[in-house]
């Protein structure tokens, strides 16, 4: 029966060995470099028989960074509906959520995967930008709201799962804190960038992005709030503080002359998840035993530079402020999930252990016992899955630009590239994506019809010393089938 | 014996459902009173603006500007301002404070900020556009100024330790008549909550 257990535990398990971090190196390689339709193909063809939570993720960002738009907020509204079922349960039926604490025998992987907390709210505030970019402002001003009231609703459940957990660990007599876990590389999750965030998924750019998509509906009172959020989250910078100074001025006087523009600037992409093994300490039979456990940690290698300023046709620029990291946010995520995860891998030490034991009793020819090795060997691996095509960085800036076509010059850390959009209205929205690779993607505010977007190819580098000269022409890709 | 059993229990069942005042619509949803008291979460909430309004249309209705008003008084009334670093819709204030002062009689209002947009496309549309008959169309250069300007604040000082959160908000509103820059009428209306874990 033993050896059984051990069999369906190995065989079991084809989803627990997939390595969602592999799949998309590959699919991000192929679409930071321009080609996003391949990347689109490799997606799919790796998610034929699982459209999950991550697919549509990933499918939303690929979509936007090809300028479709209408599709992009499709896939991203899929993704929407596993979060709202986890909204859900975490009102309603907390305990359900919160019963899975502990209850993981092989694989953290085998747990539903209801994405990271700083993903939840992210993915409102790009659906925002989506449906910005689609002129749709109503739509943003539901995503906008959605988001500040999935705060408040991640706030009180985590709130509830820190007390759950403390309750499991003292009943299960669990001491093992992150400082026991020797080699586990600690000092990746505790810079200053990380630990002076408020939490994992509250960002200045969520509440910048708020109070303006508040603003262009005329709320100057949510608005305030959206932008006071901002501050108070990067009380350093400026531009977030000028924001609300100005705020009733141009409630009042708006100029209709020009087009008031909020440029976001997204560079990089976040750092993956790896997993490490670290034996720990498990209560057995004969007193303390170390069994090889596996657990997250995060890429050393940051994520790109934010681009400075956007260099206009006229030869003004509009500086851009880095507000906001999903970089850090991925590590402070890790960091404030590992005390559960510690719970969740001694109780699952505990468990193998204790299987292992009863097998080699049982078995007198060894082979279960050997099998039973074998699986927790294979099966032991950290969780990875994350939202791997958002960006790493993003920058604001905002500037009065006359209304129609606009090329300028984006300052990223591979040299100057150019940029062409268009902005009309009111209130535009200009979405920029640099590449680790130099590549720029462009989303602008424009009407449906003509929405598209724009590919930049990248310059060699210039040699040092020499004078940095504008990136080639930009080529325009195939208009969206909005 | 049994099926009087049952048969009093489905008795009791009707009564006691015809008893609540909150009928179940269907599976866990239920239509409850609007003006119930709610205390969910210590954030701005349904019975915070209801207080609030209310208590500012009393007090305002009661001040001599409108007591001893010989004609109902023309106001103009701007948002409330949000200063707090929460999301609250204080729109919603302000439109409930001026639809229960509007529901009085005893004062009226002409169009804000927030509304002149569309009073002037809709007055450039019926003048302009060329598709109205000339005797039906609201002239231009008839709207009425407003003699009053209502408009007012709300801010909150927040407090937490590790298990309890303390809210205060306060709404502050005046009324300030536009010809001589004076004062006439101010109130102040603040609430404390308090949660604990």
């Amino acid at each position: 029966m033993l050896t059984g257990a051990a069999a369906l535990v190995l065989s079991g398990c084809a989803g627990v060995l997939r390595s969602h971090d592999s799949e998309m190196s590959v699919t991000l390689q192929s679409a930071m470099s321009g080609q996003v339709d391949k990347a689109l193909e490799i997606l799919e063809s790796n998610n034929k028989f699982d459209k999950n939570f991550l697919y549509f993720l990933e499918k939303g960002e690929l979509l936007r960074l090809k300028g479709a738009y209408a599709e992009s907020r499709d896939a991203w509204l899929s993704a929407d509906e596993f979060v709202r079922q986890w909204e859900e349960e975490a009102k309603h039926s907390p305990e359900k959520l919160l019963g899975n604490i502990g209850a993981v025998l092989i694989n953290d992987k085998t747990r539903r995967y209801d994405g990271a907390d700083y993903e939840k709210v992210a993915l409102a505030a790009r659906l925002a930008l989506d449906h910005a970019v689609l002129g749709d402002w109503d739509n943003a001003r539901i995503e906008v709201r959605k988001m500040h009231e999935r705060e408040a609703v991640i706030a009180e459940f985590r709130a509830r799962e820190v007390e759950k957990l403390k309750e499991q660990a003292e009943a299960k007599n669990i001491r093992t804190q992150v400082e026991d876990l020797k080699g586990y590389p600690v000092e990746l999750l505790n810079s200053r960038e990380v630990t002076g965030l408020r939490n994992s998924y509250q960002s200045a750019f969520g509440h910048y992005l708020a109070g303006f998509v508040y603003e262009v509906s005329g709320e100057p009172g949510l608005a305030a709030a959206g932008y006071r959020q901002a501050i108070e989250l990067r009380p350093d910078v400026p531009m977030l503080k000028q924001a609300l100074a100005g705020l009733d001025r141009r409630v009042r006087r708006p100029n209709p002359k020009f087009t008031d523009t909020l440029i976001v600037a997204e560079s990089g992409k976040v750092p993956a998840l790896k997993s490490v093994t670290i034996p720990i300490p498990v209560p057995g039979p004969h007193g303390f035993q170390f069994v090889p456990t596996s657990f997250p940690t995060i890429d050393s290698i940051q994520s790109g530079a934010v681009p400075t300023a956007l260099r206009l046709e006229n030869g003004k620029s509009v500086d851009l402020h880095g507000v906001t990291s999903f970089d850090s946010m991925a590590r402070r995520e890790l960091r404030d999930n590992l005390p559960g995860i510690i719970v969740r891998g001694t109780l699952r030490a505990i468990a193998k252990g204790a299987m292992q034991q009863a097998v080699a009793r049982n078995d007198n020819t060894g082979f279960a016992g050997l099998l039973m090795m074998a699986a927790n060997f294979v099966t032991e691996s950290a969780d990875e899955r994350m939202w791997r095509s958002l960006p790493g960085q993003v920058a604001l800036g905002r500037a009065l630009l006359p209304p129609g076509k606009h090329t300028a010059e984006l300052m990223t850390s591979h040299g100057p590239r150019r940029v062409e959009f268009e902005v009309k209205g009111p209130y535009s929205i200009v979405v920029l994506r640099t590449s680790e690779l130099g590549n720029v993607f462009v989303a602008q505010a424009v009407t449906p019809e003509i929405a598209q977007a724009k590919f930049v190819e990248p310059k060699p580098e210039p040699a040092r010393g020499k004078r940095v000269k504008p990136a080639a022409k930009p080529v325009t890709a195939a208009p969206s089938k909005s | 014996m049994k099926l009087r059993l049952i048969a009093l229990a489905g008795l009791c069942a009707l009564a006691t459902g015809c008893a609540t005042n909150s009928p179940i619509v269907g599976g866990n949803v239920q239509y409850g009173d609007a003006k119930a008291v709610e205390t969910v979460t210590n954030e701005f909430g349904s019975t915070d603006l209801q207080m609030m309004a209310e208590a500012m249309t009393r007090s305002m209705l009661q001040s001599r500007v409108i007591t001893r008003a010989k004609e109902r008084p023309l106001i103009t009334v701007a948002d409330v301002k949000n200063k707090t670093g929460e999301y609250i819709d204080t729109r919603a204030i302000t439109n409930s404070i001026r639809t229960q002062l509007l529901k009085s009689g005893d004062v009226r209002f002409v169009t804000d900020i927030a509304d002149m947009k569309a009073q002037t496309d809709e007055l450039a549309r019926q003048n302009q556009s060329g598709l109205y008959k000339k005797s039906t169309t609201a002239k231009m250069g008839r709207m009425v100024g407003a003699q009053y300007r209502l408009e007012g604040e709300i801010t909150s000082i927040v407090k937490r330790t590790s298990d309890i959160k303390d809210v205060y908000y306060k709404l502050s509103m005046i009324l300030t008549d536009i010809e001589s820059g004076t004062i006439e009428w101010a109130e102040e209306k603040d609430i404390r909550k308090t949660s604990r874990r």
